[in-house]
């Protein structure tokens, strides 16, 4: 597989269909319960890698958080943005966001210092 | 700076014994025999939620005692800046009700004195199971109504108090400003 493919296939939300001037086009959803996490329009689109933590970790592996890396994010940077959303206790400068009325989660991570948060495309629903 | 979204922002605090369900009070996204959820192991530090009230929208950010309420006592920070205290106790565990008086009184110890306070007797699906009589449990709190409907009558009553009041550009400031004075209405009891 050659670099270039590998770089295409980490774009799992192709930006034209997920993208309007630089903002999330569509509403944002849990994807349990669908509890709405944010307006359309209302967070910036980026790029970036990051670690999250799988949102169902395998008992056997205590002590391990197993995790995958993501790309896409939402950043949003007033929390009062969020229309429905949940803030764990904080790790490592971390808070986790996850939905208001299912607690599924993580869907992004809160940053301490900078007080931003940044929801994953590949862990929330469209609509 | 970013356009204003929202008029109004209560800081709400839910309140009670440990194991009243004030968590499960919401659906879990649930663990099973092989799986733990992430989230459930480091626990929920606060919620934001939004609600539309007369035309308002308000965003509601909700704290959990996180464990604090083991010993007993709440004390001063935690109240800070709370407009509204949700006492919440389990329809299947007398103790928990009965503490609500406990827990009243330091509310009047610590928290501000006009802060806006609703009762709720936890169901968590387990009717069959309850020991606080709904009459009994009826006098003191709202009962038959399901948390979100709580929580917007709660924010309902903060309304009345601060009506008038817009939130400016600075959100954080209105989260810790009040009205000062002016006898706090139990409104959950009794009404």
């Amino acid at each position: 597989m050659s670099e270039s493919e590998n770089v295409e296939k980490s774009v799992e939300f192709p930006e034209t269909d997920y993208v309007e001037d630089g903002q999330n086009k569509l509403i944002i959803k849990c994807k349990y319960c669908t509890s709405k996490i944010l307006d359309k329009k209302s967070a910036k689109y980026i790029t970036q890698e990051k670690d999250l933590p799988l949102m169902q970790q395998d008992k056997n592996k205590e002590g391990e958080v197993q995790s995958e890396k993501i790309n896409q994010f939402y950043h949003v940077e007033n929390m009062y943005t969020f229309e429905n959303i949940g803030f764990t206790h904080t790790v490592a400068n971390h808070k986790y966001l996850s939905c208001a009325d299912c607690d599924a989660g993580p869907v992004g991570y809160y940053d301490m210092d900078t007080k931003h948060s940044y929801v994953a495309l590949s862990r929330v629903e469209h609509i | 700076m970013a356009k204003k979204t929202y008029d109004l922002l209560f800081k709400l605090l839910l309140i009670g014994d440990s194991g009243v369900g004030k968590t499960c009070i919401l659906f879990r996204f649930s663990d099973n025999h092989f799986t733990t959820t992430f989230i459930s192991t480091i626990g929920i530090d606060f919620k934001i939620k939004t609600v539309e009230l007369r035309g308002k929208k308000i965003k509601l950010q909700i704290w959990d005692t996180a464990g604090q309420e083991r010993f007993h006592t709440i004390t001063t920070s935690y109240y800070r800046g709370a407009m509204g205290i949700m006492l919440v106790y389990d329809i299947t565990n007398e103790k928990t009700f009965d503490d609500i008086v406990k827990w009243l009184r330091n509310i009047d110890e610590h928290a501000n004195e006009d802060v806006e306070k609703m009762i709720l007797g936890n169901k968590c699906d387990m009717e069959e199971k309850r020991v606080v009589s709904k009459e009994r449990g009826e006098a003191l709190a709202k009962s038959n109504i399901n948390i979100e409907r709580a929580f917007s009558e709660l924010a309902e009553a903060i309304l009345d108090k601060t009506a008038g009041r817009e939130a400016d550009a600075d959100a954080a400031r209105i989260a810790v400003e009040r009205r000062p004075s002016r006898a706090p209405p139990a409104r959950a009891c009794c009404s």
